[in-house]
């Protein structure tokens, strides 16, 4: 039951994993060739970016066939046998449900623009007159549009976009489309997919005087989604992408009868801010910040994913900050947020990875990773939009970094070569071989943190040392009772605990399963090295 | 005797109808020399202790090619024997080291017939044995009726060296994983509630490769680490005919060490959390176990051991750390008077191959095989030790062991949870 609570999600774009026919653009050939490497990493759920037809000009969230594959991926059969291969190693598969909008390539909206005004076919997406409809719906992505609508000659109207113009709208109000999208959901579930990230969710429908973003008609919307998934295959999981504030996205779980999961976008620049800032506080507020949630439901957590470190939801000082800290470089900076995978946003500190990855995995959620953050893969900045987060998975030191047999200039994007995360010297193979790497820590971070349900299943409560730079805080889950303690400064800090509610245990630390002292009525003191975190198993006394 | 509900030549569609309190299983393959002790045994314990109470004796055998079948029915007196049918496992590679091929399904299948006759208590016994006493019904199902445990392990008088895998690898560690003193936690005889066999057929072990040897363990882990009540049931020595099984000792290692630390990597979340152990309580008591026993030579057993060292050093060091080998190269330097495999270093040992056994360093059966002169290395010494103890001081070296196993816990437990790349 709920096994999404005990899962670490690989978040992977099949184009960038591996290239199995040789021709540039990673497939699921490839993928399939991978699993290997995937189950012996410990993850236990795959979420792929979509692989659907598409122009790609948005990465494949912009869809021109809800029901197959892209060419350059592969085809159903090849999608079949790799799902097949996933489930024979117990590993689930979630792939994307974009909601929102097609590609204007997409057979409906070709379909729609040369209809009638008013005629079922037209009202698949969201036309007007004028482009003076919804003003008080913010425009996403402010580096490239001016507005939400765009004057589509052929249609003679203009029509509704919250993203990119070359991505329409579908219009929920026509029960027609829901019934289409159900249609298309039926046939992965068919397929025996284990679960859908919906895309783009605040923003299904629309109404004038609103920001159109977190309808009442929307989350009507997903309830009758989830009944459909609930009838047709239980156990199916919805997760929602909803960049909001944690107060908004909690309306996407309903009343356990929306998403089962959601992300906590807001966590994920806190906790890049604390470290920064060596304090605890950005992270405190926000997770004290973060309502309850229904008992079914679950937080998916990430540091990094496959946008840009997205700064939307924190104030404007805490983006100017952010910036300061994060991104010097203006070419790492697009819309509103940081272009830049998880090493080269900690200036490539294994340390300060180790912590963070530490937080990821204790924090109240179900961890997401993205590909190639395992190993320490860098990014390029040089690349449009958010390619250089999407670069080629560095298998080995050979030729195309072992992802591709192509001819180098066929590949899809470049590899990343520069002298500190290039492939040369940041790939699988080489640290498989290190028994130090990076690699191998994350293999012994996700073995543990299976072994103990407390972290996907336990509350949290945070203690208050009176030094800032350190975070502590208690998780519980039946009998499991967990105390992390993790330093956010890069110096040595001391740590005075009030663990008197846990006089007489143990505190075990959980890595090496080596045993503190007890705890008794004083302050319980610990020394923490830079960047160090300590999980702990409160154990009762052997007498 | 109890009512059984049936007579002997009943089909099992008439035996459909039926239900009963307590279901006796015999397990057998080949076992006409023995069975009809072992039936009689049952009837008269049935008839003593639970005559008031509905029975059912079942006969679960595995093929025999023998007048087994026969010899159960005659010794019944064609009044109520139930001869259970099920698919016979394929051929296997190595016959158990008990001799039955197709133990696990024929456990399975006495399960399944206690859940339809809705049997409260549920009793397996081999029928190799050729001494078993009317008591051993009462011991084994008594708990179970009286609600006082639900499951019953057999608790058998050994000598030194009998039972001596038990004794070193298998009770030992059983006891540090779980926590719970059962001193046979693989014996093929056991007494169990409804609930105990209703949670083992759940399980998903019953068609793996090592479930016709580990299958006894394994219905007893199941029950400890579902937390269901245990005693033990004094049953005095444990004789059995010999059957056709593995007879070199590699294989019946393989076998049963596999079985524990295959149960061992399926159990990772419950026995990381259990410390310490508490003793189980014993139903009758134990007889003495005479001093008529044969002086077991121990210098092939050393000789065994160093040869081990020369040849299979190099694959112990991709599970053992420098430490432990250095260790062994001054054990196997010792002279034989001075023989003595230490405690700590010989579980350690243990949990380092079961670790690696997990990790899949090298192939699983290679790696337990190669464990088998370090397992003579220490029987020797432990038979050396022991050779002119009483029973409770053997007993007494045994809790010694035990105790060093369970402190040597946390070695293992640190070692899973984060290990070090292994070569």
């Amino acid at each position: 039951l709920h096994w999404y609570k005990d899962a670490v999600i690989y978040e992977l774009p099949v184009k960038s994993f591996c290239d199995g026919n040789a021709d540039g653009i990673g497939d699921f050939q490839g993928l399939s060739e991978r699993l290997d490497y995937l189950q012996a990493l410990g993850v236990t759920c795959l979420w792929l970016l979509p692989f659907f037809p598409s122009p790609l000009k948005d990465d494949g969230y912009d869809i021109a066939d809800y029901t197959s594959v892209h060419p350059s991926y592969g085809n159903l059969e090849d999608f079949k046998q790799f799902l097949g291969e996933a489930h024979a190693r117990g590993l689930k598969v979630l792939i994307e449900l974009v909601l929102n909008h097609t590609s204007d390539q997409h057979p409906w909206f070709q379909r729609a623009r040369a209809a009638p005004p008013g005629s079922v076919e037209r009202e698949f997406y969201v036309w007007s007159d004028t482009d003076e409809l919804y003003r008080d719906a913010r425009i996403i992505f402010v580096d490239t549009e001016r507005s939400n609508w765009t004057w589509d000659p052929v249609a003679k109207a203009y029509y509704w976009h919250r993203f990119f113009q070359h991505q329409p709208d579908l219009n929920y109000d026509n029960p027609v489309v829901l019934r289409e999208v159900l249609a298309a959901l039926d046939f992965w579930l068919d397929l025996g997919v284990d679960g859908f990230r919906l895309d783009a969710v605040p923003y299904l429908v629309e109404r004038d005087r609103t920001s159109c973003e977190n309808l009442p008609e929307t989350h009507a919307l997903i309830r009758t989604i989830r009944r459909h998934i609930d009838e047709k295959a239980p156990g199916c999981l919805l997760l929602a992408e909803a960049n909001q504030l944690p107060a908004d996205v909690c309306a996407y779980f309903g009343q356990g009868d929306e998403c089962h999961m959601a992300y906590h976008f807001p966590v994920m620049p806190r906790i890049f801010m604390g470290l920064h800032l060596e304090d605890r506080e950005p992270i405190t507020e926000v997770m004290e910040r973060t309502p309850a949630i229904p008992d079914s439901c679950q937080w998916a957590l990430f540091l990094r994913n496959h946008d840009e470190l997205t700064l939307e939801m924190v104030t404007d000082d805490e983006r100017d900050y952010m910036y300061l800290a994060y991104s010097l470089d203006p070419q790492a900076r697009l819309n509103v947020g940081i272009r830049r995978r998880l090493a080269p946003l900690v200036g490539n500190s294994r340390r300060r990875i180790e912590l963070l990855v530490g937080l990821l995995f204790s924090f109240p959620g179900t961890p997401i990773i993205y590909y190639g953050d395992e190993i320490g893969m860098g990014d390029n900045l040089y690349l449009g939009d958010r390619n250089g987060v999407r670069t080629p998975m560095q298998w080995t030191g050979d030729r195309n970094a072992g992802f591709s047999r192509a001819d180098p200039a066929r590949l899809y994007s470049p590899i990343i070569m520069d002298p500190v995360y290039g492939y040369q010297a940041v790939n699988v193979e080489s640290e498989e071989s290190d028994a130090a790497s990076l690699l191998q820590w994350m293999r012994n971070m996700i073995r543990m943190r299976k072994l103990f349900k407390v972290f996907g299943r336990g509350t949290i409560e945070f203690l208050q040392p009176s030094n800032h730079k350190v975070l502590a805080y208690v998780r519980r889950y039946r009998g499991d009772v967990i105390l992390c303690v993790a330093n956010l400064a890069r110096t040595v800090q001391p740590a005075e605990l009030d663990l008197r509610a846990f006089e007489g245990m143990v505190p075990v630390e959980m890595l090496g399963y080596t045993e503190f002292p007890g705890i008794g009525t004083l302050p319980y003191f610990l020394t923490l090295g830079p960047y160090g975190f300590y999980w702990f198993e409160l154990q009762r006394s052997r007498g | 005797m109890a009512s059984t509900g049936s007579n002997s030549s009943a089909p099992a569609a008439d035996a459909a109808t039926t239900r009963a309190d307590i279901l006796v299983a015999l397990t057998s393959h080949n076992d006409a020399r023995t069975v009809g002790g072992v039936v009689r045994a049952v009837a008269g314990g049935l008839s003593q202790y639970f005559g008031d109470l509905s029975a059912q004796v079942v006969l679960a055998d595995g093929g025999s090619t023998d007048a087994t079948r026969e010899a159960a029915r005659e010794a019944l007196g064609g009044a109520g024997l139930v001869e259970l049918e099920y698919p016979l496992q394929p051929a296997l590679a190595d016959v158990p080291y008990h001799g039955h091929p197709h133990r696990a399904r024929a456990v399975r299948a006495a399960f399944q017939e206690a859940a339809r006759l809705e049997a409260r208590a549920c009793v397996l016994l081999d029928a190799s044995l050729n001494a078993v006493e009317p008591a051993w019904v009462g011991r084994l199902i008594g708990p179970v009726l009286a609600g006082r445990a639900e499951f019953v392990g057999a608790h058998f008088v050994r000598h030194v060296h009998e039972g001596a895998l038990t004794k070193g690898i298998v009770y030992p560690v059983f006891r540090a994983l779980y926590g719970v003193r059962l001193r046979q936690p693989a014996s093929s005889e056991f007494g169990c509630s409804a609930r105990v066999a209703a949670s083992c057929l759940e399980q998903d072990f019953w068609e793996t490769e090592l479930a016709p040897s580990g299958i006894d363990l394994w219905v007893t882990t199941t029950a400890v680490s579902s937390g269901y009540g245990v005693c033990e049931a004094a049953l005095g020595p444990r004789q059995a005919a010999a059957r056709e099984a593995a007879t070199d000792l590699s294989t019946t290692l393989a076998q049963v060490v596999g079985a524990l630390f295959t149960d061992l990597d399926h159990r990772v979340d419950i026995w990381q959390r259990v410390r310490g152990s508490t003793p189980v309580p014993l139903v009758g008591e134990d007889p003495d176990a005479g001093s008529d026993v044969r002086p077991m030579a121990i210098e092939g057993l050393i000789e065994s051991f160093r040869l081990g060292y020369r040849e299979l050093r190099e694959i112990w060091t991709w599970v053992l750390p420098p430490r432990a080998i250095v260790e062994l190269r001054r054990l196997a330097a010792a002279p034989p008077e001075q023989f003595r495999f230490d405690d700590r270093l010989w579980a350690s040992v243990i949990y380092d191959f079961a670790f690696g056994f997990s990790q899949r360093v090298m192939p699983r059966s290679q790696l337990l095989r190669s464990l088998t002169p370090l397992y003579s290395g220490w029987l020797a010494s432990f038979v050396q030790e022991l050779r002119h103890a009483t029973q409770a001081e053997i007993e007494a070296r045994v809790e010694r062991l035990c105790q060093g196993f369970e402190a040597e816990k946390r070695h293992l437990i640190s070692r899973w949870r984060w290990p070090e790349k292994l070569r």
